[in-house]
């Protein structure tokens, strides 16, 4: 053997159904990072709020979801929500509440360090400028912050494009899934993984140049 | 539920628990050692290799990092022994894509640690007259390892999260041996928690080592 045989007439025959999956993978994506961008940062204020069992539930809630990996979370949430609970909605669902919170607690944390790198200086000038702690957080903390936090935000979001490949070992007809569906069907494994791979590695790239463009911008900047 | 039941049930699975950990270490284990490696020499090539060789270390590190580790492995399952026409074996397969996706994200906090000695420090090299083979090994090379320390342990608890997906083509790592079990006994919650408890333990552990030694760290630079 050795001498491999390319045919990619095995993927434009099935265009459609990978094109379906694509849809799907990015719904998904689409979905958990506006979960993601808005539970990150309430969950970052309850954080650093000055109530402590809040802050417990945040803290809890985050290393959580950072500290045991995204499959065991999503086939935890598959099997167990419904039992505990007593409720099961579609699978798609279930995946968007696993990636979802899985994402929330990961920028909570970009959050987080966005408002910590914030120096004491400018703390010290909104009490000297007598501001209120309303209008400091909303006019010097929340617009530094979020600005920081974009480059960590933006590589979070690629993670996710990556994570949601996850949900085709729970069956949910993602890129990932009708690759391999096709993959098996067609016994033309290297040609759709390779495109499979082909069309993720296409949508990262682009979004981690935008990453370095914003992380060059900030740093002149700040410089 | 009851709690002595379930610790029960859980105790008659420990040896399949154990077996599973065990391998989820061990690779995990092969693929820092080669990954970490791998990285090293990665950035290196990236600051100062040859320009067609730093092409073909950064496209590398791209297409690592831009696509989900789900696919890699089932490239490296399904394609890669067709395509070289020979039988490579699981865990080779499974070793193989760790070490290069740890390569990958690893070489990336090689870099960053490498860019984030000031220039100041070559300057200063210089000025006192040190040839590179004192100023690289006793200046260069330390602040290198010391900055990059943090980043690198977070890598390796990603790499050890990551390391679940490996059950998805069927090693019987931590998360396949509790899936086993969750399926054959129809007794998903008891077993899945304890999967996800011992995954949080071990990566929870290591996330709080990073944070002590960032902390101590952080304080010597201050000084």
């Amino acid at each position: 053997m050795g001498r491999y045989t390319w045919d990619f007439s095995v993927i434009t025959a099935n265009w459609d159904p990978l094109m379906a999956g694509l849809a799907v993978t990015l719904q998904l994506t689409a979905i958990c990072a506006v979960i993601g961008l808005i539970g990150g940062f309430l969950v970052c204020q309850m954080v650093m709020s000055r109530i402590a069992p809040l802050r417990w539930v945040a803290i809890g809630f985050i290393e959580l979801f950072r500290c045991t990996p995204a499959l065991v979370q999503i086939i935890w949430i598959f099997y167990c929500v419904p039992y505990f609970f007593g409720i099961f909605y579609d699978p798609f669902y279930m995946a968007i509440l696993a990636l979802g919170m899985n994402i929330t607690a990961f920028n909570a944390e970009a959050y987080r360090a966005a408002i910590q790198s914030i120096p004491a200086s400018h703390y010290d000038a909104c009490t000297a400028l007598g501001l209120s702690p309303l209008k400091k957080t909303i006019y010097v903390i929340l617009p530094q912050a979020v600005l920081m936090a974009i480059p960590v935000l933006l590589t979070n979001t690629i993670g996710l494009l990556q994570q949601t490949s996850l949900v085709a070992i729970v069956a949910i007809a993602d890129l990932m899934y009708e690759g391999k569906t096709l993959a098996t069907q067609t016994y033309r494994p290297i040609e759709i993984y390779t495109t499979v791979a082909f069309i993720y590695f296409a949508l990262s790239v682009p979004l981690s140049q935008v990453v370095g463009l914003c992380e060059r911008r900030l740093r002149s900047r700040l410089a | 539920m009851n709690i002595t039941a379930a610790l029960g049930f859980l105790w008659d699975y420990r040896l399949a628990l154990s077996i599973g950990l065990g391998n989820t270490l061990y690779f995990t284990a092969l693929g820092l050692a080669f990954g970490l490696t791998l990285g090293f020499l990665v950035s290196v090539v990236r600051q100062a290799g040859h320009p067609v060789l730093r092409v073909i270390a950064t496209t590398y590190v791209e297409i690592f990092r831009g696509t989900p580790v789900l696919i890699q492995l089932f490239w490296f399952f399904f394609c890669l022994p067709a395509i070289l026409g020979m039988e490579l074996g699981n865990v080779f397969s499974t070793v193989l894509t760790l070490s290069l996706y740890m390569g990958a994200i690893s070489s990336e906090s090689f870099r960053a640690a490498l860019k984030s000695i000031g220039a100041e420090q070559r300057d200063a090299c210089v000025a006192l007259g040190l040839p590179a083979r004192v100023s690289v090994p006793y200046v260069i090379l330390p602040q290198t390892v010391l900055r990059a320390v943090p980043t690198l342990l977070s890598n390796c608890v990603t790499l050890f999260k990551e390391s679940a997906l490996v059950s998805a083509v069927g090693m019987a790592d931590l998360m396949y041996q509790g899936q086993m079990i969750a399926d054959s006994t129809a007794r998903p919650i008891e077993i899945l928690t304890a999967t996800a408890l011992i995954y949080f333990v071990i990566a929870f552990s290591v996330t709080r080592i990073v944070s002590f030694y960032e902390r101590g760290y952080l304080a010597r630079m201050r000084l």
